[in-house]
């Protein structure tokens, strides 16, 4: 029982970075019908800044994240300025190989810049954990389950309360219905990359500390976000939500009672019995033909 | 000589051709981008006759990197050491370091490559044991000697392959010199957490045959992916298993993530680390106070390097590390490439030339004044193709208060 | 004319390793050789069906470790005392059977995933090789995971008046890889100008309207992969008995990625894209090392690339050389020029 509760909490804190990650790519897509394959890279560039700013430079924690996380905006709306902008109403296949010669080239520059040995950052947070009975959690975990929350819950606020959310929502409708009705597609266009960009690069700041960070993590990063939003289905911000929880659980569980080196596939085998029960994925109410 | 006769194919073809279709310029291009490639390899091939070549494969990048930087780095340190005293026959030595990126196929490459494209007659590597496993049969099949610098399984000396020589300590070499310590640690139950690589898998089969024979209870195995870096499910079923002692086995970098997290989920046992790649110092930076209480076996102690065969060695390669500005952590690592690349030079020297089988006859007959002690080789595996095996020390070590000390018992 | 070219080149293939003593040289040509009959396998679903298949490496691991394991032979637990035990077999018929499971894998996959298009099949088949990758990392019984399955036997041919040879070493490997290539290249030609071929191109250019003119979409496309998948298997097995290690990372991501710009880069849907991107990204990586690159920033070079040629050669070089040739040809004066074969030309 003991052991089914830190599961269980373990769980809960892993799932909230997997919605992070999952919001991201989701509304890159449903928006710009885009497959992001440098999501990963900015997941690894966050972490990136966030080692930068804490070991390096010195700075405080909490405004380490908040420059991360910046500069993840600021990198992702520069891709899709220069790279992205021009290849409006390209193909889908045509946009994912030029994503993919990016995502290659960011992957490289960052083990170039950074070596490919692994970098490890420090937490301010005491290393004794919480304790709760036989249930203990670090503090560490516990922030980074706060802030990732407070993200989530800041998007759904952006995207349903402001004048950019809803020029977000209208072009995810109907993109000509919306620039005819005056909503300037290039900006929301930018404003989503950089947001998506942005929650990737906080789920790698947050993480960082956790873990180590080297060159390849945003790779892992990626496919656990491929899950994620095939799980709750494309374009759908509830369903990356709820689809990160339940990954995470599922990989957690996995790991502790069937076999800890399938943890990793449990994503995967997933959206394979998704697509053979329900091939629309749990939430889409969109057709499926990208 | 090939790069003229592809040049003068490329034009001539696309010259003639004007009136057919555009396949031929297809072929052309591949023509031309044949000439260009062996131009490069020409160039290659003519720099740096007059050096002595020594191949080393390391994992460079990937979930080893920062061991096998370390190796490399030291590795460098007796490069210039030698050259500053000479060389090796009169002739400067040069290493070719190629990066196997922490995996068995490319380590295989590397080889490859060092062989057939550098014509290396010696090489040190592969750092773990499954990359050292992955070239053996290439060292057998070009009948180039292998220096092994760091790997531990025991299927290494025991393959039969007569290109080995090993300097660093077998995992069971490592098991039986811990074995007076079982009583002395007051071990009743032990767990193990290791890499699923022969490298993990080797320590902890030798640690359990060891402590069982010492009549401790052997609790769970838990294995990990060398890449994995969230160990919460293995260590929750660990803590669940209750045992007094954990065995973990692999790179400095899991080593730093186990103990966070054995902390963070108030794992009570004691923990142990194998295999030598544990870097102390680096845990004691990384894993702050989780590190305290945790034990380390080293086949080098820098923190005390009075103790070792010879420390004069071991202060010369220090006084260097620390010039060169390297990570302090990576002392307990780096060692391994400094006295793998003297005992290569040792063969040459030996040997009287720089060729393959020499070098080999050699290397059964050197004697090296090196960190990891005196070094020379005993014959192991089966008769007739037996590996060469050295047999250093093992020294343990004890995290306290943030610093390294010799533990007391 | 064209044929006399294709000839030329193929003269100079095999007469390569007569006049060419760098056996390093050779190792490249023979690395980039499997890579490019890979490339052409997966030129079949992205250049000819328009499918984005991103998991094809899936099936040159699993043509790799089923060849590796059928000739090592393995025992493994199955349930209790039950175990399932192979003896090993002859490496020839261990690269068959690599074929077909390679081919029965296609085609369960292009039954699972035709069910969705577009960035779904997509992610999906990214999916299915990461599976794959994982099986291969975590069942350690059968493939020895992260130890990797060593010492794989060589190719054993028996010729008659020559007797028995041992493919090993480069050169007979490398006519081993030139006639593989040579094999699935004629495949692939006559598959794609087969009746099958011309409904593959047609659900390419406009599925809705193939749909409704009678083309059974799912089966050509289930086809397509199963086809595909046999050849990625049979470059799958080529490869382990060459390098003679498999390791799971033999399904990394990165391996259809240079797959994918081999085909990109030469020109999808055409038959000789593959060969011209594969010489290019086989031989660069060793062109760059005499500049003194390392190997990051060659890897950073390869992105950027593959981000200009879709912007500024989004056919690939192929057809782009080809409608150059053609516009040359075109002016006053010059010859006539023979109309492009159907399946060559895109539009």
């Amino acid at each position: 029982m003991d052991q089914l509760l830190q599961h269980a909490l373990n769980a809960m804190i892993l799932g909230g970075t997997y919605a992070l990650l999952g919001i991201g790519l989701t509304l890159i897509f449903g928006i710009m019908r885009v497959v992001n394959f440098t999501h990963g890279e900015l997941y690894a560039f966050g972490a990136y800044m966030m080692y930068m700013w804490v070991m390096l430079i010195g700075a405080n924690f909490v405004l380490s994240i908040v420059l991360a996380v910046a500069l993840g905006v600021v990198l992702g709306a520069a891709i899709e300025i220069v790279l992205l902008r021009r290849l409006r109403g390209a193909d889908i296949d045509t946009t994912m190989l030029v994503m993919i010669g990016a995502w290659i080239a960011i992957q490289n520059t960052e083990q170039l810049v950074w070596s490919g040995v692994a970098k490890s950052i420090n937490s301010p947070f005491p290393s004794a954990p919480l304790v709760v009975g036989a249930i203990s959690v670090s503090w560490t975990r516990l922030f980074v389950f706060a802030v990732a929350v407070l993200l989530i819950a800041a998007t759904y606020a952006l995207i349903q309360w402001t004048r950019l959310g809803k020029a977000m929502r209208a072009t995810f409708q109907d993109r000509e219905a919306a620039a005819l009705m005056g909503v300037r597609i290039d900006t929301v266009h930018t404003a989503t990359f950089a947001l998506g960009s942005g929650l990737a690069a906080a789920a790698g700041a947050l993480l960082g500390p956790v873990f180590v960070v080297y060159p390849t993590i945003g790779d892992l990063a990626s496919l656990k976000a491929f899950a994620i939003v095939i799980l709750g289905g494309l374009g759908s911000i509830p369903g990356a939500t709820i689809g990160g929880f339940i990954l995470a659980f599922m990989e957690e569980l996995g790991a502790g009672y069937i076999s800890s080196g399938y943890r990793d596939a449990m994503g995967f085998l997933l959206i394979i019995l998704i697509l053979l029960v329900k091939p629309t994925g749990l939430f889409a109410r969109k057709e499926r033909i990208g | 000589m090939h790069t003229k006769t592809v040049k003068t194919a490329s034009p001539s073809s696309c010259g003639r051709r004007v009136g057919s279709p555009p396949r031929a310029s297809t072929t052309a291009a591949g023509l031309i981008a044949a000439g260009v490639l062996a131009t490069a390899l020409s160039t290659g091939s003519v720099a740096a006759q007059e050096t002595i070549k020594i191949g080393v494969s390391q994992p460079l990048t990937g979930a080893f990197a920062a061991s096998g930087n370390y190796v490399a780095q030291g590795a460098r340190i007796a490069e210039d050491e030698i050259n500053a005293a000479g060389g090796v026959l009169g002739k400067k030595i040069q290493l070719v370091i190629e990066d196997n990126k922490s995996n068995p196929t490319e380590a295989v490459a590397t080889v490859e490559k060092l062989i057939v494209r550098d014509k290396v007659p010696v090489i040190m590597g592969a750092w773990s044991s499954t990359l050292t496993l992955a070239v053996m049969p290439k060292m057998q099949e070009y009948k180039v000697p292998l220096v092994v610098e760091t790997s531990s399984s025991g299927k290494i000396t025991t393959a039969g392959n007569p290109y080995v020589f090993r300097i660093s300590p077998t995992s069971e070499m490592e098991a039986m010199s811990f074995r007076p310590l079982v009583a002395k640690l007051g071990i009743k139950k032990a767990d193990f957490l290791n890499t699923n690589n022969d490298f993990g898998i080797g320590s902890a089969t030798e640690f359990a045959k060891m402590l069982k024979a010492e009549g401790v209870q052997v609790g769970v195995l838990e294995t990990m992916d060398p890449k994995a870096n969230d160990f919460s499910a293995q260590l929750t079923r660990i803590k669940a298993s209750g045992g007094d002692t954990l065995f973990v086995t692999t790179a400095v970098e899991q080593n730093t993530l186990i103990l966070k997290q054995a902390k963070e989920l108030q794992l009570k046992a004691r923990i142990v680390t194998t295999g030598g790649s544990n870097s102390p110092d680096q845990l004691v930076t990384q894993a702050g106070d989780a590190a305290n209480g945790s034990y380390h076996t080293v086949f080098f102690p820098p923190w005390f390097p009075e103790v070792v065969k010879n420390p004069d060695a071991a202060k010369r390669y220090m006084a260097e590390w620390k010039k060169r500005g390297h990570e302090p952590g990576g002392l307990t690592e780096g060692f391994r490439g400094y006295d793998g690349i003297f005992t290569a030079v040792e063969a040459i020297k030996v040997a009287g030339k720089a060729e393959p089988a020499a070098i080999k006859d050699a290397l059964w007959k050197v004697k090296v004044p090196g960190v990891y002690g005196d070094i020379a080789f005993i014959k192991q595996g089966p008769a007739g193709s037996e590996s060469g095996q050295n047999q250093p020390t093992v020294y343990l070590v004890k995290i306290d208060g943030g610093k390294v000390v010799k533990p007391e018992f | 004319m064209n044929r006399a070219a294709s000839l030329a080149f193929v003269v100079l293939l095999v007469s390569l390793p007569l006049w060419m003593d760098n056996l390093y040289f050779l190792h490249v040509l023979i690395v980039a050789g499997i890579f490019i009959v890979a490339a052409m396998s997966l030129n079949l679903l992205l250049g000819f069906t328009g499918q984005l298949s991103l998991g094809h490496v899936a099936f040159f691991g699993i043509g790799a470790y089923a060849s590796s394991l059928c000739s090592l032979g393995f025992e493994i637990h199955v349930w209790g005392d039950t175990t399932v035990s192979l003896a090993p077999k002859p490496v020839w018929l261990s690269m068959l059977i690599a074929i077909v499971v390679a081919g029965l894998c296609g085609y369960m996959i292009g039954k699972i995933s035709f069910k969705v298009r577009g960035a779904y099949f997509v992610i999906v088949s990214v999916s299915f090789a990461e599976v794959t990758r994982l099986v291969a990392l975590n069942w350690i019984e059968l493939t020895q995971g992260p130890m990797a399955l060593n010492n794989i036997p060589v190719l054993k041919l028996w010729a008659p008046g020559i007797g028995s040879i041992d493919i090993i070493g480069k050169v007979p490997n490398y006519y081993l890889v030139l006639a593989v290539a040579i094999f699935t290249y004629v495949i692939i030609r006559r598959l794609v100008y087969s009746q099958a071929g011309r409904a593959m191109i047609a659900l390419r250019e406009n599925e809705p309207l193939a749909t409704s003119v009678g083309i059974d979409v799912t089966r050509f496309l289930v086809l397509a992969t199963v086809v595909s998948a046999a050849l990625a298997g049979l470059a799958g097995a080529v490869y382990a008995h060459y390098v003679r290690i498999v390791d799971p990372d033999v399904f990394l991501f990165i391996y259809t990625v240079t797959m994918v710009i081999m085909v990109v880069t030469g020109g999808k849907g055409t038959l000789a894209g593959p060969i011209v991107g594969g010489l290019i990204f086989g031989i660069l990586p060793e062109v760059l090392r005499g500049f003194q690159v390392i190997p990051e920033v060659q890897w950073v070079v390869y992105g950027v690339l593959m981000i200009l040629i879709v912007y500024f050669l989004p056919e690939g070089i192929v057809p782009a050389v080809r409608a150059a040739w053609r516009r040359r040809l075109d002016r006053p004066g010059a010859p006539p020029t023979r109309p492009a074969v159907a399946a060559e030309a895109k539009p």
